[in-house]
């Protein structure tokens, strides 16, 4: 699977957070927006697609050791979420495309989710 | 990648799907699709005549699609709906699919088999 | 979607439609005593293959084009009609429905079926092609027949005589309420269809009606009530509220700003986007709100987009809102 700097630039990904730590690896992928699923869901080194962008977003990802995080369809984390994303070296990502698109691409590329 | 109008039945089969509501409308045709769990995003980003991919098993699932015109609702990730939603849906007309897959997994599947993105 | 309608409507129509209403009603008779020569004459000019038999306005039988072959080759064609008809007559009821009809015709195997009213006069003639094209006509008629109930109810505003005429639809909300959120909304919806507004408009009416709804459901403390004011040319939604009351309007109206728990996030609500999308969706949107008294929006949607440029001119559009601490 490609790395999460890979994936950053053949997804023409904006890096809003941690940028310092985009080169590391991807296991896999996991979309939604609701938290107590992705709490559940989501593994370790793996790539969190979600249109959320609060605080709470970088508190799961920081529990679960997630790669990063793609925010989609524009969202953009204010400010305290950046600051708290930077300080716990959560890695966060935004695009403009859709979840569902995003995930598309992800597939592509040969990131797998679970079945 | 083409885009294609794909419909209801081989949509069904794609993501394994099982319906929930009462009239299946299997040559009903989806244009476009969108995954969200997000009610409000929905309502703002959804193109009339989408499908809906959610794990939000809840009635409002079923109240958003009405307002926003949407043509179908998955539910993901095995989560069955009570009968409370599966009566709205029937009320509604709209029909409610549940798949065993999960989000991200249905994202790709449905994303090959050509199906466009749902964003007005 | 039309055609799964138009499919389940073929099925009510065939046992709802009455035969009468398929049937063809100018029938072409002969009398009893004609000869059967008169007869062939009768089939050839009007190209039939058959012909009830009535003696004055009395049904008494049924000839047809085997009839006369059967004639011709018994060297009987000066026979009168009376020799050589059928008797025996399969009828069906005018009232009946098609399905009736229908049973017959695969029953008896017979081109042709006599409609009769309850006193056994001869009422119509009916074929399977009359049966096939009343259903068509009957399909089309439908549809007419919903296009002019919401021509009836768009006329409301027309017929009925005052300076400004308004439908008021009120709704209340209880907090909370998440399992019948959206149905005032819903209900807004189905009322703006049918007194004909464009789906367009429709849809960014919903929109508006929803998040305002919902707005209500997860904020109020007490609930709300939903009111929505249509005018031929302009619909005002009113979301009013007796608390709590925003404390800061900017905040509020900045789009992912929201204070709602995360419990209700759970739930898939509170991204903070509602107010963002009613003013999208919106052609005015005005929200007032003091601290612990409540709290008023009212948002503007014109229905003819004339309306909403002369409204523009006159007045600016946009947003406002106002907070009193």
């Amino acid at each position: 699977m490609p790395s999460l700097k890979e994936i950053t630039q053949k997804l023409n990904l904006e890096v809003v957070s941690s940028a310092s730590l985009v080169d590391r690896p991807v296991t896999g992928g996991y979309a939604s927006d609701l938290l107590s699923c992705a709490m559940k869901g989501a593994q370790k080194d793996y790539l969190w697609v979600t249109l959320q962008s609060h605080l709470n977003v970088v508190a799961v990802a920081s529990l679960l050791n997630l790669a990063g995080v793609i925010i989609t369809e524009g969202s953009q984390p204010d400010g305290e979420t950046i600051t708290r994303a930077e300080k716990e070296g959560v890695v966060l990502l935004v695009t403009p495309k859709t979840t569902f698109t995003v995930v598309g691409d992800l597939t592509l590329l040969g990131v797998k989710g679970d079945s | 990648m083409e885009i294609e109008i794909v419909n209801l039945r081989e949509i069904v089969g794609i993501v394994r799907g099982t319906f929930l509501t009462k009239q299946p409308q299997l040559d009903l045709e989806i244009s476009s699709c969108g995954a969200s769990d997000l009610m409000s995003d929905v309502l703002s980003f959804m193109k009339p005549g989408s499908l809906l991919l959610t794990g939000l098993v809840h009635p409002q699932s079923v109240r958003t699609a009405e307002m926003a015109d949407i043509a179908a609702i998955v539910f993901v990730r095995g989560k069955t709906p009570g009968s409370e939603v599966i009566g709205l849906g029937n009320e509604l007309g709209i029909p409610l699919i549940a798949s065993p897959y999960g989000m991200y997994e249905i994202c790709g599947r449905l994303y090959k088999a050509g199906l466009p993105p749902a964003m007005k | 979607m039309a055609q799964v309608i138009k499919f389940t409507k073929i099925q009510e129509l065939i046992y709802e439609l009455p035969i009468e209403r398929v049937m063809k009603k100018d029938v072409i008779k002969v009398s009893p005593d004609a000869s059967m020569k008169e007869l062939k004459e009768i089939l050839r000019i009007n190209r039939i293959s058959g012909v009830p038999v009535l003696e004055e306005e009395r049904l008494v039988g049924i000839i047809s084009i085997e009839d006369l072959i059967k004639a011709l080759v018994e060297g009987d064609i000066q026979a009168p009609v009376r020799k050589r008809m059928t008797t025996r007559m399969i009828t069906v009821l005018e009232n009946e429905s098609v399905v009736e009809a229908v049973k017959k015709f695969a029953q008896y195997k017979v081109g042709r079926l006599l409609v009769v009213n309850e006193q056994g006069l001869l009422r119509g003639i009916l074929t399977g092609g009359d049966i096939t094209r009343g259903l068509l006509e009957a399909i089309s008629l439908d549809y007419h027949a919903e296009e002019i109930s919401r021509y009836r109810a768009k006329h409301i505003f027309e017929d009925i005589v005052s300076d400004q005429t308004s439908l008021i639809l009120r709704y209340k909300v209880k907090a909370r309420d998440f399992k019948r959120g959206g149905s005032a909304s819903s209900k807004v919806k189905r009322a703006l269809d049918r007194l004909g507004a464009v789906p367009e408009v429709i849809r960014r009416v919903a929109i508006s009606t929803y998040e305002a709804e919902m707005n209500l459901i997860i904020h109020a403390e007490g609930g709300g009530e939903l009111i929505a004011e249509m005018q031929p040319d302009v619909i005002r939604i009113t979301a009013i509220d007796h608390g709590p009351g925003i404390p800061d309007m900017d905040q509020a109206m900045s789009p992912g700003f929201s204070t709602a728990p995360n419990w209700i996030r759970e739930l898939g609500f509170g991204a903070g986007m509602g107010l963002t999308n009613i003013k999208k969706s919106a052609d005015s949107m005005k929200l007032e709100s003091t601290m612990g008294v409540g709290t008023q929006m009212e948002i503007v949607i014109y229905l003819r987009p004339e309306v909403r440029e002369e409204s523009n001119l006159n007045h600016g559009s946009g947003v406002e809102g106002s907070c009193r601490p």
